[in-house]
């Protein structure tokens, strides 16, 4: 009963996930803030007020036109725009009425509208040099922070954008491949301590082969990311560097399966080397990007999907996520597992 | 009667590695060939004016070749009559220790050899004698750690009866975090980084040499029993 019932869980967890993942539509956000004739430089020659187009992604802003906002903030800093029109719901162009002299280059635009919330785009203007006067101030306008109207979504992150849903792949796909290799590790060390028992070196070398499965869809996941979000299939990156290399590694296993005949012989120069695989798993995926630059996020003192960018909605889908392709995968493995203790049934027949 | 001691037995057996291979002088000499030619082929590859890239790229994978060639060599300990006996005599923990002694010096020696011919061949403008020296100390530490991987993966695809080509298929993809590893030091020094700086790399290579050591001589028993 309980056997059925985890696994029928486990594809209910599942297609759940994914069902979120394809379906839930994403936030909006801040694609750019134009400069649409290069007026930057000649602002202080005739003192007209040059005009920004600001473009949106997935916003409203044709609906309740007159509520936007819009401001650039820097270092406490922060002065509000004149909106000059509302194009259509991802475009407006603003007014840029800054005073003679600004303490700082770069400014983040913020926008404020009712359904919306309230948008961040980091370093949206950047000015040159000679506008630049430290001690420069102006009465602060009055800004309210807005909470979006909007259901439920994922949110908006430059760069990454629609292909976040693929966090709901990628990432558990390669704790799926951990959880199996990790069981792979056990069973090896059980295999050493007790070399008579086979069950355990059926359980090695069943999780590593499914394993490695979960291996190369991380592998392929991850390189539709980098393409995406980098702009190639691969990069030279620490982190990829060890994902395709324990990939190898654990080939070299099933390599030096094929390599040996005597049974009892296999099973514990494949544990021995089993072990030294795991080792190197560890090392190539979990300390060695932590020591070097990596673009990847979370390694090399690049913030990754960590606490402030895995918000509620995220979570409500990627938990369940790393739940289900974790039982998918410990399924697939007890199905490999018992495929291989029954050929072991069939050899033994007279 | 002199008592044995398992530090006497490993003592022994390093000498032991040593003597039969001074014996047996084609196979180190072989190995001091291969390293040259090597070298002499990228110098042709590569051409006397290469880049520190080129220079430092060339150095590891030759290292890495040689060192793969270095335990290449099937030994007669390793046949199933004499392990028979050897077990009776003394412990493979004592046994791997001493073989990974012999091959880390075998291979710190070919390091030595490996950079002064690269100096010579490839030339040395890209670099002054304390950087020589600095990537000369990280071609030991990379020696040493092939070693202590290397001489375990030559015993399993030895005891796995499928000679080098095993070892080529196992060793390459787990030597790869050591080449990872000794790259960005090499190329850290020769573009000119403070050693200081880059030392780390160095600590990184010992903590995976005593990794990988330990792991070895733990589970290297295990390859003896039948």
């Amino acid at each position: 009963m309980i056997n059925t019932l985890w696994k029928a869980l486990g594809i209910l967890i599942l297609v759940y996930a994914m069902t979120m993942t394809m379906l839930v539509p994403l936030g909006p956000g801040l694609l750019e803030f134009q400069d649409v004739n290069r007026v930057i430089p000649s602002i202080l020659e005739d003192r007209s007020v040059p005009e920004f187009q600001v473009i949106g992604f997935g916003t409203h802003w044709n609906q309740q036109p007159d509520s936007l906002q819009v401001f650039v903030q820097s270092k406490g800093q922060l002065a509000a725009l004149e909106v000059i029109r509302v194009d259509d719901a991802t475009h407006a162009t603003v007014g840029l009425t800054l005073p003679y002299s600004l303490p700082a280059k770069s400014w983040n635009v913020l926008i404020n509208h009712p359904i919306d919330g309230t948008l961040l785009l980091e370093n949206g203007l950047f000015l040159s040099d000679r506008f630049i006067d430290a001690k420069a101030t102006w009465p602060a306008p009055s800004f309210v922070e807005h909470t979006s109207q909007l259901g439920f979504h994922f949110p908006y992150q430059p760069r990454i954008v629609e292909t976040i849903r693929n966090l709901m792949l990628h990432v558990p796909l390669w704790f799926t491949m951990f959880l199996l290799m990790g069981i792979g590790f056990v069973a090896s060390i059980k295999q050493l301590s007790n070399p008579r028992d086979q069950l355990n070196d059926d359980r090695a070398v069943a999780s590593v082969q499914v394993g490695i499965w979960f291996g190369i869809l991380g592998l392929l996941t991850g390189s539709l990311w980098a393409r995406f979000t980098w702009g190639a299939w691969w990069v030279d990156d620490p982190q990829l560097n060890g994902a395709l290399v324990s990939v190898l590694v654990y080939s070299g296993y099933l390599v030096l399966r094929q390599a040996v005949d005597d049974e009892r012989l296999r099973a514990r120069l494949a544990a021995v080397y089993n072990l030294f695989a795991f080792v190197i798993l560890v090392i190539l995926l979990m300390v060695l990007p932590r020591f070097s630059e990596s673009l990847h996020p979370g390694k090399g003192g690049n913030p990754g999907f960590n606490s402030y960018d895995l918000d509620s909605a995220l979570r409500a889908v990627f938990y369940p996520a790393v739940i289900g392709w974790m039982l998918l995968g410990t399924w697939m493995y007890l199905v490999t597992l018992r495929m291989k203790r029954v050929n072991r049934q069939i050899e033994l027949l007279p | 009667m002199r008592q044995h001691t398992p530090w006497s037995r490993y003592r022994f057996l390093t000498a032991h590695a040593f003597r039969m291979e001074w014996r047996e002088k084609h196979g180190l000499a072989g190995l001091f060939l291969f390293a040259l030619a090597s070298v002499y082929a990228c110098y042709q590859v590569a051409g006397g004016r290469a880049s520190s890239e080129t220079w430092n790229a060339l150095a590891w994978v030759v290292l890495m070749f040689s060192a793969f060639n270095a335990v290449a060599k099937p030994w007669p300990e390793d046949s199933d009559a004499m392990r028979q006996y050897l077990k009776t005599t003394l412990r493979p923990s004592e046994w791997i220790l001493a073989r990974m002694t012999f091959y880390a010096t075998v291979l710190s020696i070919l390091s030595v050899l490996i950079f002064l011919s690269f100096t010579v061949f490839l030339g040395s403008v890209h670099f002054n004698a304390s950087q020589g020296l600095a990537f000369l100390l990280g071609l030991e530490c990379t020696a040493i750690a092939f070693a202590a991987l290397l001489s375990v993966l030559s015993a399993i695809a030895s005891r796995a009866g499928a000679g080098f080509g095993l070892t080529a298929v196992l060793g390459l993809p787990l030597i790869i975090p050591i080449i990872l590893i000794s790259t960005r030091y090499g190329t850290d020094i020769l573009k000119g980084i403070l050693w200081i700086d880059t030392a780390h790399h160095l600590l990184f290579l010992g903590a995976l040499t005593g990794g990988i050591g330990a792991l070895g001589f733990i589970l290297f028993p295990y390859l003896w029993r039948d």
